[in-house]
C-alpha cells in the first residue's frame, strides 16, 4: 500500500521470496479502499442536489406556518441515511440471499414505523389547495391574517392545458416535418442536396437565443405576439434542425432492400415511404416526441417574453408568478406548485430514457 | 411511329420531373418554410432594425447607424458585460463543463455499474427539472436569513455566526455553481459513453505492465477523450455565450448589472429598457460570433457519413 511495501515488492524478485497471498490481501485492500474512496466523493457532491429537491417535497407535504421549516427534512434524514448506511452494511456482510432479504426486510420495517412515528403527523395535503381553489392566493393569506394585494391567478388546471396544447402540438407540428424532411434528406438525391445537409448542420447549432429580439418584433408585426401559436411556431422551427437529424439518422438505418422490394412491387415513393419506411423508424417517432415534448413542457423564456395575458400562462409562467407573489407568505403552497410541475417532467425523462440513449447524431465523430 | 415514340418517353419524362418536384414540395417544402420565416427573415428584420431608431413605440422614425455608434464608442455597462462574459464563460466550461463533468464520468465507471447510473442519474436532476422550479431552488438554499438550508447547514455543522447572503455578496461565483451544476451533465454523459468505448483490453495490458490508476487515465483514458473533449467544449461555450436563462430567473442580472452577461445585457436593453434597435445591433455581434462557432462544429461529424449518396433514383 505505501511506498516502502512497493519498492519490497519489487526488490524480492526471486520467485520463492513473493507470499502471492499477502500480494492477494494487499491487491484487494487497495481495490476496497478505491472504491470507498470513489463513494465517498459521489455522495459528497450529490449531496448538494439531493438536499434541495428533498427539501422542496417534505415543505410541500409538511409545511404548515407558511414558512420554509426544515423540521420535517432533518428528522426524516435521521432516519433515511442510519437506514441506507445500515442497508449497504447488510449488503456487504450477508453471505446469501435469505440473509440479504431478511435484513434488508428488518431495516425497512424499523425505518418505515420510525419514519411513520416521527414524521407521519406533520404530514398534510393542505398546500396542495391551488388544485381545487382558484383564488388560492387570497385563502392563504387570509390565514397569514393578511387580506388584500393578492395576485389573481387563472385555475392552475388552465396553465396546465396551455402547456399541454403548447407542447403537444408543438411535437405533433415537429415529428410530422422532421419525419417527411429526414426520409428525404435521407433517400432523394437533389440539386443542393450536400448544401442542405451543411446548412442543417450549422442550423443545430445555432444558437437560437440570439434571435429574440427580431423574432419578438416579427411576432408583433404578424399579430401573433400574447399567442400560443406565436410561441409553437417558434419553438417548432427551433426543434426541427435537430429532430431532422435524429430522424434522418433513423431513416439511414432502415435497409434499402425494404424499400426496394416495396417498389418492385408496384408502390410508390410516397405510399413505400408511409407504409413500409414510417413503421420502421417508431423508435426514432417516439424519441423526437418525447424530447420536443418535453422542451415545449419546460420553455420558459420564450414563454415569458411573448405571452403577457393571464390567460395565457403555462405551468412555467404559472410556477413563476406563483413564486412571485405568494413567495414571501407561503412556502408550502409554492412548494406544492414546484411538485406538480416537476413531476411530469422527471416521469417524461423516465419514459423517454430508453429512447433518448438510441439517438445517434447523424454520424458524430468519436 | 418514331415521333410518337418520342413524344411517350418526353411524357413520361416531364410527368417524372413533375413527380420529382411535388416530391421534393411535400418532404421538404414544411421544414424549408418554418426554417425560412424563424431562422433567415429574423436575421434579416434584424439587420435592418438595428439601423433604426426603433424605441419602446415600436415605431420607425429614421435609419441611423447611431446604434453601433454607440456600441463600438465605448458604451461603459457594454464593456462590464464583455469581461463579465469572459469571466463566466471561462470559469465556469473550465471548472464544471470539462473537468468536473471528466471527474464524474471517470469516477461513476470505476464503480458498479448500477451505482454509477445512480450518481449519474442523480447529476441529471437539474438539467430534467424546469429552469423556474431549478431556480427556485436555488434562491430557497441561499436564502440570506437563518431559514435558509446553506446557512442552517453553515451554522450548525460549520458553527458560522452570521448568516451569509451569496446574492449580494457573491453573485457571480453564484451565477457560474448555478450553471455548472446543469452544464456538469453533459459532458459527464458525453465521456461516461466514451470511456465505454475504450477497449477493455487495454486497460488490462496497461495493469498488467504495472500501471496505477492515475497513469492509466492519464496515457489510455485521456487520450481517448480528445475527440469528446473537444466537442463539449465548444459547444457549452456556444451555449454559455448565448443562454440567460437561468442568470435571469436568479439574479435577473443584477445586483446592478454585477451579473449581467452579454447575451443578458442584449435582452435587458431590448425588453426592460425598450431600446429594441440597439438590442438587435447588439444581437447580430453575438448571431456572427454563434454562426463561427457553428461552423467550428463541423469538424465533429462525419460528413462523409452524412452526405452519403442516396441508392434509389426512383421519384
Amino acid at each position: 500500500m505505501n511506498p516502502p511495501a512497493e519498492t519490497a515488492l519489487y526488490t524480492a524478485r526471486a520467485p520463492a521470496a513473493i507470499d502471492w497471498a499477502a500480494v492477494a490481501a494487499r491487491g484487494r485492500l487497495w481495490r476496497r479502499v478505491r472504491a470507498a474512496a470513489a463513494y465517498a466523493f459521489l455522495v459528497a457532491v450529490s449531496i448538494p442536489i439531493i438536499l434541495p429537491y428533498f427539501w422542496l417535497v417534505t415543505v410541500a407535504f409538511s409545511a404548515k406556518r407558511g414558512i420554509a421549516e426544515t423540521t420535517v427534512l432533518w428528522r426524516s434524514l435521521a432516519i433515511l441515511v442510519p437506514a441506507v448506511l445500515l442497508l449497504w452494511i447488510a449488503g456487504v456482510l450477508s453471505r446469501n440471499w435469505r440473509q440479504m432479504v431478511l435484513a434488508f426486510a428488518g431495516i425497512a420495517v424499523v425505518m418505515i414505523a420510525a419514519l411513520v412515528i416521527a414524521v407521519g403527523p406533520e404530514l398534510h395535503l393542505r398546500n396542495f389547495i391551488f388544485l381545487i381553489e382558484r383564488d388560492f392566493a387570497s385563502v392563504v393569506r387570509s390565514r397569514m391574517g393578511e387580506v388584500s394585494g393578492a395576485t389573481h391567478f387563472p385555475s392552475v388546471w388552465h396553465a396546465f392545458a396551455n402547456s399541454l396544447i403548447l407542447a403537444g402540438s408543438q411535437t405533433a407540428i415537429v415529428v410530422t416535418v422532421a419525419s417527411l424532411a429526414g426520409y428525404y434528406l435521407s433517400r432523394f438525391q437533389f440539386p443542393g442536396r450536400a448544401a442542405t445537409l451543411r446548412a442543417l448542420l450549422v442550423l443545430h447549432a445555432f444558437p437560437v437565443m440570439t434571435l429574440i429580439v427580431p423574432l419578438f418584433l416579427m411576432l408583433f408585426y404578424m399579430g401573433l405576439l400574447d399567442t400560443l401559436l406565436g410561441v409553437i411556431l417558434v419553438l417548432v422551427a427551433f426543434e426541427l434542425p435537430f429532430a431532422i437529424f435524429i430522424m434522418k439518422g433513423f431513416f439511414d438505418g432502415v435497409p434499402w432492400e425494404i424499400e426496394m422490394s416495396a417498389l418492385a412491387d408496384g408502390a410508390s415513393r410516397r405510399q413505400a415511404f408511409v407504409r413500409v419506411v414510417l413503421p420502421l423508424v417508431t423508435n426514432g417517432i417516439i424519441a423526437v416526441s418525447v424530447f420536443t415534448f418535453i422542451r415545449g413542457w419546460e420553455e420558459y423564456i420564450f414563454t415569458f417574453t411573448f405571452l403577457t395575458r393571464s390567460t395565457n400562462w403555462t405551468m412555467s409562467l404559472y410556477m413563476f408568478f406563483v413564486r412571485d407573489d405568494v413567495m414571501g407568505v407561503d412556502y408550502g403552497v409554492v412548494s406544492a406548485v414546484g411538485v406538480f410541475y416537476l413531476v411530469p417532467s422527471l416521469l417524461f425523462y423516465l419514459f423517454a430514457q430508453k429512447y433518448l440513449s438510441q439517438i445517434s447524431l447523424g454520424g458524430v465523430k468519436a | 411511329m418514331a415521333t410518337a415514340k418520342a413524344m411517350v418517353e418526353r411524357a413520361r419524362g416531364s410527368s417524372a420531373r413533375r413527380r420529382q418536384i411535388v416530391n421534393f414540395v411535400i418532404f421538404l417544402g414544411p421544414a424549408i418554410l418554418l426554417t425560412v420565416v424563424f431562422f433567415v427573415i429574423p436575421v434579416i428584420v434584424d439587420i435592418v432594425v438595428s439601423f433604426t431608431d426603433m424605441g419602446r413605440s415600436l415605431r420607425v422614425t429614421e435609419f441611423t447607424t447611431s446604434q453601433y455608434e454607440r456600441m463600438f464608442g465605448g458604451d461603459p455597462s457594454l464593456a462590464h458585460a464583455l469581461s463579465l462574459t469572459f469571466i463566466y464563460v471561462f470559469s465556469t466550461l473550465a471548472i464544471f463543463n470539462v473537468t468536473f463533468g471528466l471527474i464524474l464520468a471517470l469516477v461513476t465507471t470505476s464503480i458498479g455499474r448500477a451505482s454509477g447510473a445512480f450518481f449519474r442519474s442523480v447529476w441529471l436532476l437539474p438539467r430534467m427539472s424546469p429552469s423556474v422550479l431549478y431556480i427556485l431552488l436555488w434562491i430557497w438554499v441561499i436564502n440570506p436569513s437563518e431559514l435558509g438550508l446553506l446557512n442552517q447547514i453553515l451554522m450548525t455543522v460549520f458553527g458560522l455566526e452570521k448568516p451569509i447572503d451569496p446574492l449580494s455578496t457573491a453573485p457571480v461565483t453564484l451565477i457560474v455553481i448555478a450553471n455548472g451544476f446543469i452544464g456538469a451533465s453533459l459532458g459527464m454523459v458525453i465521456f461516461t459513453s466514451a470511456i465505454r468505448g475504450i477497449p477493455e483490453h487495454l486497460f488490462h495490458a496497461a495493469r498488467a505492465d504495472g500501471a496505477g490508476p492515475l497513469a492509466i487515465v492519464r496515457h489510455i483514458t485521456l487520450p481517448a477523450l480528445r475527440w469528446p473533449i473537444s466537442f463539449v467544449t465548444i459547444y457549452q461555450t456556444l451555449s454559455l455565450l448565448v443562454s440567460f436563462e437561468y442568470i435571469l430567473l436568479l439574479t435577473g442580472g443584477g445586483p446592478f448589472n454585477a451579473t449581467t452577461v452579454y447575451a443578458l445585457f442584449i435582452y435587458r436593453r431590448a425588453f426592460e429598457s425598450g431600446q429594441y434597435a440597439y438590442g438587435a445591433a447588439l444581437s447580430l455581434l453575438l448571431i456572427i460570433i454563434g454562426v463561427v462557432l457553428a461552423l467550428f462544429g463541423w469538424r465533429f461529424f462525419d460528413m462523409r457519413k452524412l452526405l452519403q449518396r442516396p441508392r434509389i433514383e426512383v421519384h
